[in-house]
């Protein structure tokens, strides 16, 4: 599905990203580890369009991703998350969903100021959408409040329920977990499992390492730019150098 | 519900009688008319402004375009006014698209100044023209607009013109603002990384946004030409664009009643402060500050607060 290989970014002389080569088949969930500072979200950044490698290729679903912008990136399937919460704060909650839903919607610019029956139906139809992925994640009765009055956790699960409203094949989400409480964590791992059942393919960052072991299927370990392991939630665990890297040995 | 159909009602038959009521004050009809031409005005600078957060200090040079456009197209090639009214507002789109297509990827303050200098180039087009064919100084007389053979040449007529044209282009823009197209606007307004990553063309709308406003604008200023009848490059100064910002911010962004209020508001003021009309953009600056400071949402904003409260209590 993903095929990352010998990527390299480069902000003037630091390398944040170094000949990094990774692969993503369907239906797992994958999880993206490092320490701070990794450059795990600026891979996210690269693969989803923000930035484009100096080195190497991307291919997502057969499209060569190199150089094309993130609204066309989407369009192929792929959708993200953010580190920082980045709602449309002063837009209602299911508008948040539906701006989501955008590149599903067909209606142009002349149906909306003429009205025509097909553009309303197709809102009705997008609205009703909307709701049911609300549902989906537990967000129904919050429909119409504005998404910025949420609760920390609430956020991030919109965060991610306006991602699924595209059908992404695959789904990034940069540390979903952060600033959750225990009984969130919990609620998010269930979603987590339901968002694999609907056969997407999910890569997530993540510092809650309970939430990584016992959910992921593998893990990418990312340390100073560099792909330091890889393997199964055990594997990595058990990997001298991974241990390492997060303790600060030698 | 029911009780909100019922206001409607009463304030469609009020808007309908307002020249009935007034027929003795001409003069009062004559402001109601301008009120008209501005709220179409500033409800287009809104999309781009409140809607998509694109600024533009420039506005001024669409309503010059929609002046000049729809008289000058009247007199040289002879069209019928309203449609020369249309055209114009499509080449002022047009016009508006070409400058958003490299004012897109400018930041907020950089964009200002743009527009700034997009309003002055087209001043000191319409003040010193080529061949004079706008008249400059001395200004350009046109006809008042004829729709089949009914001339709208008097205050009370084209009270009922504006009020046509101030429905369909809230309808338009509320039909707008409801669908995929205003959600885009409102996303890049309020996050236009998120947006983008959401798959909307932020760049596309962007030009959308500001063409459709440009639009907005321009036909205003057809009809502010076609019912002074004469048009000189005073009216198109940076000192206009000063004033559509002054109105739509006191009014309130982003909303429909927003404009209409501001347009109201501010007109009125300027009328009743005739007398100090050398302070005029003293008296702007003031409201701006005032509205920035104390009432970020303008009197809509404090409005709809009152009743967003009533609605909790109850």
């Amino acid at each position: 599905m993903l095929t990352v290989k010998d990527v390299t970014l480069r902000f003037g002389g630091l390398t944040a990203v170094n000949n990094v080569s990774l692969e993503i088949k369907d239906g797992a969930i994958y999880g993206l580890i490092g320490p701070n500072g990794a450059g795990k979200t600026t891979f996210f950044n690269l693969i989803s369009g923000v930035y484009i490698p100096n080195e190497g290729e991307i291919i997502f679903d057969g499209v060569k991703l190199n150089g094309k912008r993130c609204f066309e990136i989407n369009h192929i399937g792929m959708s993200r998350t953010y580190q920082v919460i980045n709602l449309f704060k002063k837009m209602t909650v299911v508008e948040n969903v539906m701006v989501g839903l955008h590149p599903k919607l067909k209606s142009g610019y002349f149906a909306a100021v003429l009205g025509t029956k097909k553009q309303r139906e197709e809102e009705q139809e997008a609205l009703k959408k909307a709701l049911d992925w609300l549902d989906f994640v537990g967000l129904r009765e919050n429909a119409y409040d504005m998404s910025g009055s949420l609760s920390y956790g609430k956020q991030r699960l919109l965060e991610i329920v306006r991602a699924l409203a595209s059908n992404p094949k695959l789904l990034l989400l940069d540390e979903p977990a952060a600033g959750m409480n225990s009984t969130e964590k919990v609620e998010l791992y269930d979603i987590l499992r339901k968002i694999q059942k609907l056969g997407v393919t999910i890569l997530m960052i993540e510092h809650d390492m309970k939430l990584m072991m016992g959910i992921t299927d593998y893990i990418f370990v990312l340390n100073y730019g560099k792909k330091l392991a890889e393997g199964t939630p055990a594997e990595v665990q058990h990997n001298p150098e991974v241990i390492a890297a997060y303790l600060g040995e030698d | 519900m029911k009780q909100s159909k019922a206001l409607k009602a009463a304030l469609a038959v009020v808007l309908l009688l307002v020249p009935i009521l007034l027929r003795n004050f001409n003069y009062g009809i004559l402001i109601c008319g301008f009120i008209g031409i501005y709220i179409v005005a500033i409800s287009g600078l809104d999309l781009v402004f409140g809607y998509c957060g694109q600024i533009s200090m420039g506005h001024a040079a669409f309503f010059a375009i929609g002046a000049y456009g729809s008289a000058l197209l009247h007199k040289y090639v002879q069209l019928p006014i309203l449609l020369t009214m249309v055209l114009a507002a499509i080449i002022a789109a047009v016009i508006g698209a070409l400058l958003a297509y490299p004012a897109s990827k400018l930041v907020f303050h950089f964009l200002s100044l743009a527009t700034v200098a997009f309003g002055e180039i087209v001043y000191q087009l319409v003040a010193q023209s080529p061949g004079g064919i706008t008249g400059n100084f001395t200004g350009f007389y046109t006809e008042s607009i004829n729709l089949l053979g009914f001339k709208i040449n008097t205050n009370f007529r084209f009270y009922y013109f504006a009020l046509a044209c101030v429905c369909v282009f809230l309808l338009m823009k509320h039909r707008l603002v409801k669908s995929r197209e205003g959600r885009a606007f409102l996303a890049i307004r309020e996050n236009a990384h998120a947006a983008n990553g959401m798959g909307i063309n932020v760049r596309n709308y962007k030009i959308v946004a500001f063409a459709t406003s440009a639009f907005y604008t321009a036909f205003a200023g057809a009809m502010y030409a076609h019912y002074v009848r004469f048009i000189s490059p005073e009216t198109f100064s940076n000192k206009q664009s000063v004033m559509f910002l002054t109105m739509l911010l006191f009014g309130g962004t982003a909303s429909l009643s927003g404009p209409v209020l501001g347009a109201i508001a501010v007109l009125l003021l300027n009328e009743g402060l005739r007398f100090a009309e050398r302070y005029q953009m003293l008296i702007y600056g003031i409201m701006l500050l005032v509205v920035i400071l104390l009432m970020p949402g303008g009197i809509y904003g404090v409005i709809k607060k009152q009743l967003d409260k009533r609605r909790v209590v109850d």
